[in-house]
């Protein structure tokens, strides 16, 4: 993999668990982080330019998809699940 | 709070049953002890705002000055290190008997550029601050990440 494109990789991997984290709801901030890592994880040894070049496109719709769903998610409240009793809020 | 509004509502009341009574002797000579209730009224509000104000003066300068927003002990090179080790060894891909301050995350410890992403996600929530990723990337020890947050938080002993 060039490096440029690691980078690249790495940065969209961050912002992506950055934007997972801020999901007000404890089930879609839990899916959407374990999703991201595993999706990463099963395609690290892709090398192909173009396959990885569909992939990152892959990464950055689900991004925007993540952002929105976030900015909705704020909208409305959520109701606290137990197992998140006593943590401090997302922010 | 309550008695300014009820004085205001006690003014109002004054005031519109004063308009109603315009000419009407027998209504005004009614309407004349509204108008002395709201006189007590408003002296009970005006006395309390004045003890309202007196008190937080009172409280605000004979009180030993105790600031009451977010304050945290000072960082020392110590705590950062101790808080470092600690995020690391919550990481479940780190082997906590393994963990050294100087071995490298990839070399020693067999973690790739993924959770190395990860660790400095970690670090960044537990400092409270953004590391910016062409820094990020060259954090790859313990001891580098130290020294890192150090320079940042300007600690220097």
């Amino acid at each position: 993999m060039a490096a440029s494109s690691k980078t690249q990789v790495l940065s969209l991997y961050r912002m992506l668990l950055r934007e997972s984290k801020k999901f007000p709801s404890y089930n879609y901030r839990t899916y959407a982080l374990r999703r991201v890592r595993d999706g990463f994880r099963e395609n690290r040894n892709v090398d192909d330019p173009k396959a990885l070049e569909q992939l990152l496109n892959r990464g950055w719709d689900s991004l925007a998809v993540i952002q929105r769903q976030v900015s909705i998610g704020k909208m409305y409240e959520v109701q606290r699940t137990v197992v998140e009793h006593g943590e401090k809020k997302p922010h | 709070m309550a008695s300014r509004a009820l004085a205001q509502c006690v003014r109002s009341l004054g005031r519109s049953s004063a308009r109603l009574t315009q000419g009407r002797v027998v209504t005004r000579s009614f309407c004349a002890p509204l108008v002395s209730i709201q006189r007590p009224f408003s002296a009970i509000s005006c006395n309390q705002r004045t003890k309202w104000t007196e008190l937080i003066r009172i409280s605000g300068s004979a009180g030993q000055p105790c600031r009451r927003y977010g304050d945290l002990p000072p960082l020392t090179l110590e705590s950062i290190r101790d808080r470092v080790i600690y995020v690391l060894k919550l990481y479940d891909k780190i082997n906590p008997e393994k963990l050294q301050k100087t071995s490298h995350f990839m070399k020693d410890l067999g973690l790739d550029s993924l959770d190395q992403v990860e660790i400095i996600m970690a670090m960044e929530d537990e400092f409270g601050f953004e590391i910016p990723d062409a820094e990020a990337e060259k954090l790859m020890t313990p001891e580098e990440i130290v020294q890192y947050i150090a320079e940042k938080k300007d600690v220097y002993d």
